[in-house]
């Protein structure tokens, strides 16, 4: 037997047990195909019913004189008159089965004619107001011919105004139409003018345009139904996934088996997997049924024809006559004419290849499917992780909820923004990327490795998730609801002292933070507030988020200080060495930062002190110091040289956790270009805490770099003193300056990487002291 | 009794719990015995001794805060699969899968300790013959008697003819037939060369069945040996009357106040 036959066993009992359930049977199979396309076909009835009453509905319009009310019943017989003409002659174009002719079609059925709009006249014109505000009318017209002795050109010309009720939607419809009938009245009236005057209406169009889409018309349907079918798939996936992924966690916890299973001989990430796999089938099977009858919704219900009738082109009259003209008259290969009729004729056949809609939903499905897996895999393995951690089936429901709409409110918000295209950043981001994924996929527009980038990275988030459950998933105080509950894993007077926090904890935080600083730096700073309005966030971020959070949260949890924060005095060279790397490190970073920009080939100015330039450089020099160097270089080194490096040393080694700190700090710098910069010379500040085992030589460092730029900025521009900028080499402009090192560059990085290096050579990192999670109690005591 | 290498060692076992009252428990305090082969080991003591506990640390699903145990040599912690292979477990708590079959669920259990399929089909039949549970093995579990449910368990218990079994209440709340029929089995099961580790409050059946008896209280075992051993010790000739004695005493002596037991 296989090592891993396990998970066979373990999935195919949980998927046993699943499927005789009736709670699962009732999301899984009858919602999607009883109730669905139950649901659909109501909605369905509905629509045209309305559709029906809004066309025997009557509407009442009173006017103030019966002169008025004959007038505009003849305008009323003017419209009736046109629309009949030129449903005509729309038939006469195309025969009555064309589709493109469908929304036209549909928009003249849905206009008002004489017989909808009841005109009344009013008994006494001063309640016109109050006759409409009551609701006895729909709205109130009352006209006034101008009077046009002065003027011929405007003769016979017209005054309208129409009353309605903003909050009666049939009022509103009914102006609307008045609207409308207006001013097709009014287009009428230009149209006798123009051709009483010019002899010919052709003057009127002196440019037709007509529109070809070379898509064939069942992919035009498929654009329709790819902003709907994800973010619908999407929630009944994640529907799917919800009742076994409870059921095989809290549920078995809270009937007791959970305990035998955690006795028998199998290790519990094979438990887990199994049980992983089971949720993720379940869900899959869910969405295959809920396509499946989707599509014969789409196939037999009549939603198809409605989505293809707001989806068909509009085909103007006017461009109708050109194209008939264009197909009739006999051209010349290779004239523009010619070239004209071809993709006339292209289009027309694409039209008649694809008659039906229903063909390219079926070749669709499979595609589909396939890319609801990689969501479904992500989900399943939230899912499981969150409900391993509750106790009872209740608990576990409520935990759902903010799953769910982690799943649906991207799907939803992709749905809306149809321009997004699955690039850069986006194809990392679980969910979002999927989603879009999915829909690129029903257009058929996509790259192998944006595909390549999205399943993989969606198969990396699974596997964390998956991991995070069979961790949680082995826990005694989950196994066992009288081990103790969470309150003893949160109040202070049940936690045990350690020396750092786990690696876990100091990830989290600073990934709780990162929003919360970002959110206070757009919210509080305010560049027209002058330098005060960019010193607050630094402030507010500095001492609120990166010094207190940390060290209380150290506090709170009994965590070691001294450990945590490396709070000790390094050694008298370490400390000169650590000087000496501080003075050198300005033109350090700026090599990094303009050789990382050509890199990049980003036009846009690196160095933090173009942005300090503007308004920051009329700071008095002690304020712009102790808020841009002194503050941070203390405040973040506790944050991430303290706090975060302490964590991560606890779990995975020194080395590792100084690369982590210094990728963790870089990425904490927003803007895209300053990650590398920051990024790497987190990584020294990391290595030269953990060698000299102290925070100190970090904190000047830091404050150096952050402090001696802007010293040399702000005396250049301040007294025009440049000694300390031409003492770094810097440029006193906002231009790129050119990659490459400069014999000065390679002096100070010479200097810099000495000064590490000796740091390195003479220390001796201690060994380290067990972290948060793992401290034994005998130890302890 | 043979005297044979014990192949079941609790040594020193301690656990820590934090309480929401503020201060830390110790529902097991240094708690140590050995269990032979063909010895049917009665853990006693009043509720919330620190039985139940102890137990779940032999069986592995606690881990303790100090000391440590050994099945059959493996420690459960540390060879998490062989020790957890000698061990035939079974409580109170333990539930069934309600929509399974009890022939179903043996193979499920059968299954996951790695038996193929032929040991798996004899085995249930053995099982299903021996606890008489013919009427009701290819119903779901969900419909079970209370009764009919502890035969169930005790059969997954079973399932895998483990060396080692730890029962912790197996005849809590089922009827006089059921409990004659769960001591039955224990008893013979224990003719059979296993080490059985029984937790009951049964002080009556617990006389009968077991050989040799540790009486646990406040986490701390008080009192250890055979029946002549502890009349010895105690000068009671009943279980019942040694328990108090023991459990009373000591509760006296630790707390200064009268000795209540249950």
């Amino acid at each position: 037997m296989g090592r891993y036959s396990r998970i066979w066993t373990v999935y195919r009992k949980e998927l046993i047990e699943t499927l005789r359930d009736r709670r699962t049977l009732m999301a899984m199979v009858f919602v999607p195909i009883v109730l669905y396309p139950v649901l659909m076909l109501v909605l369905v009835q509905a629509l045209s019913s309305e559709k029906g009453r809004q066309e025997q509905r009557e509407y009442r319009v009173v006017v103030p004189t019966e002169a008025q009310k004959q007038w505009l019943e003849g305008v009323l017989a003017n419209e009736d008159a046109e629309v009949a003409a030129w449903q005509q002659q729309l038939e006469a174009l195309h025969g009555s089965d064309a589709v493109e002719t469908a929304n036209t079609r549909e928009q003249l059925r849905t206009r008002l004619g004489s017989a909808q709009i009841k005109i009344a006249v009013a008994d006494d014109p001063s309640h016109l107001w109050d006759l409409v505000r009551s609701g006895l009318f729909h709205a109130a017209v009352i006209t006034r011919e101008i009077d046009a002795q002065s003027d011929a050109a405007r003769d016979g010309n017209r005054l309208v105004q129409i009353l309605y009720s903003d909050t009666s939607p049939l009022s509103e419809v009914v102006s609307g139409q008045l609207n409308r009938i207006l001013s097709n009245e009014a287009e009428r009236q230009i149209r006798t003018r123009v051709e009483s005057l010019a002899g010919s209406l052709d003057v009127l169009t002196p440019v037709i345009t007509s529109n070809l889409s070379t898509t064939s018309p069942d992919r035009q349907f498929a654009k329709a139904l790819a902003l709907i079918v994800p973010f619908l798939l999407v929630t009944m996936t994640v529907t799917g996934a919800m009742y076994p992924a409870i059921d095989l966690t809290a549920g078995e916890r809270e009937r007791g088996t959970l305990e035998t299973l955690a006795v028998s001989p199998v290790p519990t990430g094979q438990i887990v997997a199994g049980k992983f796999g089971v949720i993720v089938t379940i869900a899959m099977l869910t969405t295959t049924l809920n396509l499946a009858s989707m599509t014969a919704v789409i196939h037999y219900g009549g939603i198809g024809d409605i989505i293809a009738a707001g989806n068909a082109a509009t085909t103007d009259l006017d461009a109708a006559a050109a194209e008939e003209a264009l197909l009739e008259n006999p051209a010349q290969p290779g004239s523009m004419e010619w070239l004209q009729k071809d993709h006339l004729q292209r289009r027309q056949r694409l039209e008649l290849e694809k008659a039906g809609k229903a063909t390219f939903v079926a070749e669709a499905v499979p595609v589909v499917l396939l890319s609801m897996i990689p969501f479904a895999v992500l989900f399943g393995g939230v899912m499981l992780a969150v409900c391993s951690f509750a106790r009872t089936f209740k608990e576990a429901q409520n935990y759902m909820m903010p799953v769910m709409m982690s799943a649906i409110v991207p799907a939803m918000v992709v749905s809306y923004m149809p321009t997004i295209e699955l690039k850069g950043v986006l194809t990392v981001i679980p969910v979002a990327n999927i989603v879009i994924l999915m829909r690129e996929l029903f257009l058929g527009n996509f790259e192998a490795s944006t595909v390549a980038l999205c399943l993989i990275s969606t198969c990396f988030y699974a596997a964390a998730a998956v991991v995070t459950a069979a961790r949680i998933y082995g826990n005694e105080s989950v196994l066992f609801s009288d081990v103790g509950s969470y309150k003893t894993l949160l109040q202070r007077k049940f936690l045990r002292p350690a020396a750092a926090p786990s690696a876990s904890f100091a990830i989290l935080l600073l990934a709780v933070l990162f929003p919360i600083n970002f959110y206070v730096q757009s919210s509080l700073g305010d560049p027209m507030a002058g330098w005060q309005g960019l010193a607050k966030p630094v402030v507010v971020t500095q001492l609120l988020l990166f010094a207190a959070t940390p060290i209380c949260l150290a506090w709170y949890m009994k965590l070691d200080l001294v450990n945590t924060f490396s709070l000790r005095m390094p050694k008298p060279t370490h400390l000169a060495l650590a000087v000496l790397m501080g003075l050198s490190v300005v033109p350090v970073s700026q090599v990094i930062a303009k050789n990382v920009l050509a890199l990049f080939g980003e036009s846009a100015s690196l160095s933090e002190f173009e942005f300090l330039a503007t308004s920051m450089m009329s700071m008095p020099v002690v304020a712009l110091l102790l808020i841009f160097a002194v503050l941070p270089g203390i405040c973040e080194e506790f944050a991430f040289r303290g706090f975060l490096q302490s964590g991560l040393r606890s779990s995975m080694g020194a080395g590792r956790a100084a690369l982590l700190v210094g990728l963790i700090f870089g990425l904490y710098h927003i803007q895209l270009i300053k990650i590398p910069t920051t990024g790497i010379l987190g990584i020294f500040l990391a290595l030269v805490c953990w060698r000299t085992g102290s925070l100190l030589p970090g904190i000047i460092i830091h404050i150096c770099n952050n402090g001696l730029g802007t010293l040399a900025a702000w005396m250049s521009e301040n007294q025009s003193d440049t000694r300390l900028l031409d003492l770094y080499g810097m440029v006193d402009t906002l231009d790129v300056p050119a990659a490459g090192i400069t014999l000065r560059d390679a002096i100070f990085l010479t200097i810099f990487l000495a000064a590490l290096t000796l740091i390195w050579i003479t220390s001796k990192p201690e060994a380290e002291p067990q972290a948060a999670s793992s401290t034994p109690l005998a130890a302890a005591q | 009794m043979t005297e044979t290498e014990p192949i079941v060692q609790a040594h020193e076992l301690t656990k820590i719990f934090p309480t929401t009252e503020g201060d830390e428990k110790r529902a097991a305090d240094g708690v140590s015995f050995n269990v032979r082969p063909g010895e049917i080991y009665g853990l006693l003591g009043p509720n919330g001794a620190g039985k139940t506990t102890t137990l779940r640390m032999i069986a592995g699903l606690l881990t303790p805060t100090s000391g440590h145990a050994l099945l059959a040599g493996y420690d459960p912690r540390l060879d998490r699969e062989t020790a957890k292979r000698q061990l035939g477990y079974l409580t109170a708590s333990t539930g069934l899968y309600q929509r399974l079959t009890p022939r179903e669920l043996l193979n499920y259990f059968g299954e996951l300790i790695g038996m193929d399929r032929v040991a798996r089909l004899r085995r249930i039949d053995e099982l299903i013959e021996w606890l008489d549970m013919k009427a009701f093995s290819d119903l779901r579990c969900g419909g079970l008697s209370t009764g009919q449910k502890q035969r169930t368990n005790i059969a997954r218990a079973l399932m895998g003819d483990p060396p080692i079994l730890i029962m912790d209440e197996p005849t809590l709340g089922l009827d006089v037939l059921t409990n004659r029929v769960v001591l039955d089995f224990i008893r013979a099961e224990g003719a059979r060369g296993k080490a059985i580790i029984l937790s009951t409050h049964y002080l009556d059946d617990a006389e009968v069945i077991c050989n040799r008896f540790g009486l646990i209280h406040d986490g701390r075992i008080v009192g250890e040996g055979d029946l002549p051993t502890l009349r010895e010790q105690t000068g009671k000739r009943r279980l019942s009357e040694i328990f108090l004695a023991l459990c009373g005493e000591s509760e006296h002596v630790l707390e200064g106040g009268e000795g209540v037991v249950r």
